[in-house]
C-alpha cells in the first residue's frame, strides 16, 4: 500500500491516533501505512513463522485501535507503546509453542547437502526463534529489541519499564545463553567449527 | 562455509534476522483497517486535515510544534471543531485531571518478576 502523502505526513503518531479516536475518516489509513510494516517486522524477527508474525500484527494494531480514546499524548510515544506491546505478544507465542525444540530443528538442517540458500536462512531464522523461546521471557524480549531491532539500552528500557543497568545485564545474559545453545548446533546451521 | 567464533556467528545470524523486511501483505492490511473501522466508536467524520493543516500553517507546521505543545495543539484542534459526542470527552481532557491506566489490558503480560534482571 501506498503511504498517503499530504498534510498528515509530519504529524505524531499520537496526535493522528486521536484524530482515529474522534473519528476522522483517513487517521486509521495513515497510522497502518507507517506503522504496520514495523510491527510486522519486529513480530517476524522474533517468531521467524509469518502466519505467527501477522497474528501477532494484526493483533498488536487492534490494541492500537482500542486504547485510541484513552491515549494521552504527553506521556508516552506510540512506537514505545508498540515495541512493548508486540514484545509481549511474541513471548506468549513463543512461550505457547510446543514440540518444536532447537534441537529438533537443527538436526532438520543436513549440512552435507547443498541446501539451497533460502532453506537455510529460514532454518537459521526458525533456530534463533527457538533459541530465543528457551531464555526467561525479559531477557528474550531484552536480546530481541537490542540485537534485533538494534534499540539502544535507553530505548529498551523505557519500552520494559526497567533501568538501563537491568537491560545491560539481560541482554548480555540472553546473548551468551543464546550462544551457548546455538553454539552446539553451528555446523547444522552451516557454520564451521573453529 | 564460514569459520566463526561463537559470538561471531551469533551476530551473523541477529544481521540476518535485522534484514527480515517484510513486505505487508495486502490481505493483512485489509484485515487491520477492517478492525480500525469497527473498533472506531466515535462517528465517522470527514478527513480534518485539511482544517488542521490551517491551524498549524499560521504557526509554522508540525516541526514548530514540539513536546507537550503537542497535546495543547490537538486540544486546539477539538475546541475549534468539535463533533457533537466530543464536548464531554473534551471536559475531561482539558479540565479536571483523568488518571488513565495507558497500558489498559496489557499490564496482564508483566506478570513475570523481575528476578532474571
Amino acid at each position: 500500500m501506498t503511504p498517503p502523502t499530504g498534510y498528515w505526513s509530519d504529524a505524531p503518531d499520537g496526535v493522528i491516533l486521536l484524530a482515529y479516536a474522534q473519528g476522522d475518516g483517513e487517521a486509521a489509513k495513515v497510522l497502518s501505512a507507517r506503522l504496520l510494516p514495523r510491527v510486522l517486522a519486529q513480530a517476524t524477527r522474533m517468531l521467524a513463522d509469518q502466519a505467527e508474525a501477522e497474528d501477532v500484527a494484526q493483533d498488536a494494531m487492534m490494541r492500537l485501535w482500542k486504547i485510541a480514546p484513552d491515549w494521552r499524548q504527553d506521556e508516552a510515544q506510540v512506537s514505545t507503546w508498540l515495541f512493548r506491546v508486540v514484545a509481549n505478544l511474541c513471548t506468549d507465542r513463543l512461550r505457547k509453542r510446543r514440540g518444536v525444540s532447537l534441537d529438533q530443528i537443527a538436526e532438520a538442517v543436513d549440512p552435507q547437502l547443498s541446501a539451497p540458500a533460502r532453506m537455510q536462512e529460514n532454518a537459521r531464522m526458525r533456530a534463533l526463534s527457538a533459541a530465543l523461546a528457551d531464555l526467561p521471557e525479559r531477557q528474550a524480549q531484552a536480546v530481541a529489541l537490542r540485537h534485533l531491532e538494534g534499540l539502544s539500552n535507553p530505548q529498551i528500557a523505557q519500552i520494559m519499564d526497567i533501568s538501563i543497568r537491568s537491560v545491560e545485564s539481560l541482554t548480555a545474559r540472553g546473548k551468551r545463553a543464546l550462544a551457548d545453545s546455538l553454539g552446539k548446533h553451528k555446523t547444522a546451521l552451516g557454520y564451521d567449527d573453529d | 562455509m564460514m569459520t566463526k567464533s561463537d559470538d561471531d556467528f551469533l551476530d551473523d545470524l541477529f544481521d540476518a534476522a535485522r534484514n527480515q523486511v517484510p513486505t505487508v501483505p495486502d490481505d493483512l492490511m485489509a484485515r487491520v483497517l477492517n478492525d480500525a473501522h469497527f473498533a472506531q466508536t466515535a462517528p465517522t467524520r470527514a478527513a480534518t486535515s485539511s482544517l488542521l493543516a490551517g491551524i498549524l500553517d499560521m504557526i509554522g507546521g508540525w516541526p514548530s510544534v514540539g513536546g507537550l505543545a503537542m497535546a495543547g495543539v490537538a486540544g486546539l484542534w477539538f475546541g475549534v471543531a468539535p463533533p457533537a459526542a466530543l464536548s464531554t470527552w473534551t471536559a475531561e481532557l482539558i479540565g479536571t485531571p483523568v488518571t488513565v491506566d495507558l497500558f489498559g489490558d496489557t499490564n496482564a503480560y508483566f506478570t513475570e518478576a523481575l528476578t532474571d534482571g
